[in-house]
């Protein structure tokens, strides 16, 4: 019997730097190293039943990516999380997995937002007060427009709207950003962009060196926010 | 070494194409204690990670060392050049992968020569990582440096800056050889007297150690050979060769990388050798004789592989796959196992006949694209001469077969320039193509296909290589190359031929490191030194640099590749024993001028190559196994 299961796994040192289809590949290898017998698509071409929530940009670390996977036999979950922990390669760790049981639609048409935790190194001492007062200058606007270069050529987005929260710690000598903001099919705002505009609205005080870590994907509904784990 | 990983992380690797090149930890890589082994070793590929990595020479080397206990070994390739810029901006010394050191911590650190024109590469690694260039500027405190592969049938080019080159198979003589290393250290509290250990280690069967020997000239100052410096050193170096390959070590827990190689799949070594006996090609003479796998023996190795590595396709390989005597069985038995497991097979070389065809159809069931063979001349006048033993009746046969399966493409690889060529047989070229093609057009109609054939045509030019029948021959001029990749490209008019063909320079390039002697070090320091590296990649190779450092060294490199030698002359490789006697290979030769073919010595009588009378080894077929 085939089972469907969920699974939130993190992406850490060299985990980061892999593309989307080196992902993939890896995934599928560690199922078989494991012994997990993977569900097929048909036809002349069958892959692997796998499906992952949404791509992660190379050098961002996670501790909160997702995917699908069907299997061809019914294994209990935790083993299935044990036997996928001991085939992975450094980098990448299965952290929770549950079976599918009310959830029909594909993770990648659910998620519509993902949290962010920023690192930005400072070049001068701030207190948490300008900080505060930053930040608000950031929130307080009411559109701002980036440019996205495609094969189609530029075009102008305005990720405003797409930023959902914003709040900063100082820490240290970096500031901590952490945002939520649109993901998913209906648009995606990029860390960068937001550490962009909050850069135009600050005084000089950002430096260059950046650390982006996601720290979640999720389905934002009414102003309520799950995990897809939840509604799995 | 945590410092460098930092470094690495935060500030570099998110700046270089393709980061995973330089991280190491895939999966099965193997990480040892560095304070707890004897002796630290280095596998330096110089080419990038994705061209080394998909090298099985590396997997069984890397494995066979890694078995002992008391050994270890990392891996190091070339970085790409935004790398190199990274490293040497920041004055960060090139590291191994595993351990993230510095590649001068190690002992010992191995090159594997593949092709002529990676050579740059190794000086360029040596150099990023802080060590001298020439064997004579390193003193006891650097790690020896030695070589092996292919090209090492002719190491000379590279005699000023390797320590000692390894000859023929390598899993049997690099434990030899480390052991040797070990034991002359333990009898010095752990330091090493490099001139010493380097007398030792040329007692080794297999291995060359150039500064044991003294070149010499005539009063004109050609070259005469070599002399060993002590009546302790062999005169000649005869190289290693595994007898059982059922009972030599094969890698079963390859290293996965986490990023796309070029060969992105298990391997399994089915034969090793081929007795065609192609008169151009090195690989059919140094690899003899032919040693076979068991099929009882391939099939558990394909098995492990899978259940360690969870590749999803597994390669036959070897010189020629067509030709192991259980291949049937071997393939239906493999896709047995594997097609429930949604795990594929490939072969990577394919004969010029229906039976290969066949093989063919049942391993690719999905994906029909097109297929490759190698007629290599146009008429059969010339592959006579080349021993060659395909014709074009085999060619049709071929195409009825492809186009009446379902493929629609076939590639035909060419060689110009081969000895004794002429306007006619590039003609033949020609007319092959275009009887395949029209049987191609012919036999999908008959289907009622609407499908249309297509067929590209790729020509390489002949470069005459050492140990083979050609060694004496003279590569065609560039000028000579060019007006006949010319000649042929405005004969094929037919739009569904594509026509392609290699750069005439690079080719002669390797004509020169492949025959010339030690005096090439001094042309391939100053290239390297004006900025050539990565010469085999099309952006990074420079000619007019080349022209340039040959002119600084004084050297007129068509004096090596286009003229042609004789029997008597001094060959700068006749030091080197590779098993085919220099006999053997001129009867081949002048055979090949009468237009006369020999047997393969699988099927037909034993052609007295030499091989298994002066090396005590045997051919072993499986066949009834």
């Amino acid at each position: 019997m085939d089972m469907r299961l969920c699974l939130k796994y993190s992406l850490e040192e060299e985990g980061c730097f892999l593309s989307h289809l080196d992902l993939m590949r890896l995934m599928e290898r560690a199922f078989r190293r494991a012994n997990l017998p993977l569900a097929f698509s048909e036809g002349f071409n069958p892959h692997p039943r796998v499906s992952f929530a949404s791509a992660l940009a190379v050098g961002v670390t996670s501790e909160g990516e997702y995917l699908d996977v069907q299997l061809r036999e019914n294994i209990p979950i935790q083993e299935v999380q044990k036997r996928l922990n001991m085939a992975l390669p450094s980098g990448i760790k299965i952290l929770e997995s549950i079976a599918i049981t009310k959830r029909k639609d594909s993770l990648m048409a659910l998620i519509n937002m993902a949290r962010y935790r920023v690192a930005i190194s400072l070049v001068e001492l701030v207190s948490q007060k300008e900080v505060d007062f930053i930040i608000s200058r950031v929130i307080s606007q009411t559109s701002y427009c980036v440019f996205r270069r495609s094969k189609r050529g530029e075009r102008q987005v305005d990720i405003r709207p797409g930023l959902f929260r914003l709040e900063g710690t100082v820490k240290d000598d970096k500031l901590y950003l952490e945002m939520d903001v649109q993901a998913g099919s209906q648009g995606n705002v990029k860390p960068t962009e937001v550490v962009k505009m909050q850069r135009e609205l600050s005084p000089a005080i950002l430096g260059d060196n950046l650390n982006i870590h996601r720290l979640g994907l999720y389905i934002l509904n009414n102003n309520e926010i799950k995990n897809p784990l939840e509604i799995s | 070494m945590k410092q460098l990983k930092q470094v690495l992380e935060e500030d570099i690797l998110l700046k270089v194409t393709k980061p995973l090149r330089y991280l190491g930890n895939e999966y099965n890589a193997v990480k040892k204690d560095w304070d707890k082994v004897k002796l630290r070793t280095l596998f330096a590929f110089p080419d990038v990670y994705e061209i080394g990595m998909s090298h099985l020479g590396l997997k069984i080397i890397y494995g066979v060392v890694n078995e002992e206990p008391d050994y270890l070994m990392e891996r190091v390739f070339s970085p790409w050049t935004d790398m190199e810029e990274e490293l040497r901006s920041r004055g960060i010394p090139l590291f191994s992968l595993e351990s993230l050191r510095p590649i001068a911590d190690f002992d010992c650190i191995g090159f594997t020569l593949q092709y002529e024109m990676s050579y740059t590469n190794i000086l360029n690694i040596l150099d990023l990582g802080g060590i001298p260039l020439k064997a004579s500027e390193r003193g006891d405190e650097y790690p020896l440096i030695m070589a092996g592969g292919p090209c090492t049938c002719n190491p000379e080019p590279l005699v000023d800056f390797i320590d000692f080159f390894v000859i023929g198979e390598g899993e049997e003589v690099t434990l030899e050889i480390f052991d040797v290393m070990v034991k002359h250290r333990e009898q010095r509290q752990g330091r090493q007297e490099k001139k010493e250990l380097l007398k030792e280690l040329a007692q080794i069967k297999g291995v060359y150690v150039p500064s044991c020997y003294e070149a010499l000239y005539d009063e004109k100052g050609k070259y005469k050979g070599i002399k060993a410096k002590m009546p302790s050193i062999p005169s000649k170096i005869v190289k290693r060769v595994v007898q059982d390959i059922d009972k030599a070590y094969f890698p079963l827990k390859p290293i996965v990388p986490y990023i796309e190689i070029v060969h992105d799949r298990m391997m399994v070594e089915v034969l090793r050798g081929c007795t065609r006996g192609c008169r151009f090609c090195q690989a059919g003479m140094i690899y003899r004789p032919v040693r076979e796998r068991s099929p009882k023996v391939l099939l558990e190795q394909g098995e492990k592989l899978s259940e360690n590595t969870g590749h999803n396709e597994i390669s036959l390989t070897s010189l020629s796959t067509g030709d192991y005597t259980c291949v049937e069985s071997l393939v239906k038995e493999i896709l047995g196992s594997f097609e429930k497991k949604n795990i594929g097979v490939s072969l990577p070389s394919l004969r010029v006949d229906s039976f290969s065809v066949d093989l063919a159809k049942e391993v690719q069931k999905v994906r029909k694209t097109g297929l490759t063979f190698a007629p290599e001349a146009g008429t059969q006048r010339l592959r006579d001469v080349i021993n060659k033993n395909v014709t074009e009746e085999n060619l049709m046969e071929v195409a009825e077969a492809v186009f009446g399966e379902g493929w629609i493409q076939i590639k035909l690889y060419f060689m110009l320039g081969l000895p004794t060529e002429t306007y006619e047989d590039l003609d033949g070229i020609v007319e092959l193509a275009h009887k395949v093609l029209s049987r191609g057009t012919k036999i999908l109609k008959e289907k009622g296909s609407n499908r249309r054939p297509t067929l590209t045509v790729s020509v390489s030019s002949f470069v005459p290589k050492p140990h083979t029948p050609f060694q004496w021959e003279a590569q065609d001029t560039m000028e000579v190359l060019r007006d006949k990749q010319l000649y042929l490209r405005n004969k094929i008019k037919d739009r569904r031929i594509s026509f392609k063909y290699h750069e005439s320079n690079l080719s002669f390039l390797e004509a020169v490191f492949a025959k010339g002697g030690r005096s090439l070090g001094q042309v391939l320091l100053e290239a390297w030194k004006r900025g050539c590296r990565f010469d085999s990649w099309s952006e990074y190779f420079h000619y007019n640099i080349w022209r340039e450092a040959f002119e600084a060294v004084g050297i007129v490199p068509e004096d090596i590749a286009n003229v042609p030698l004789n029997y008597e002359d001094a060959l700068p490789w006749d030091h080197i024993d590779a098993g085919v006697k220099k006999g053997f290979l001129w009867s081949e030769r002048n055979k090949a001028y009468s237009g006369v073919t020999t047997g393969d010595c699988r099927f037909d009588s034993c052609s007295s190559c030499g091989v298994c009378q002066d090396l005590d080894v045997s051919l072993v077929l499986r066949k009834g196994e």
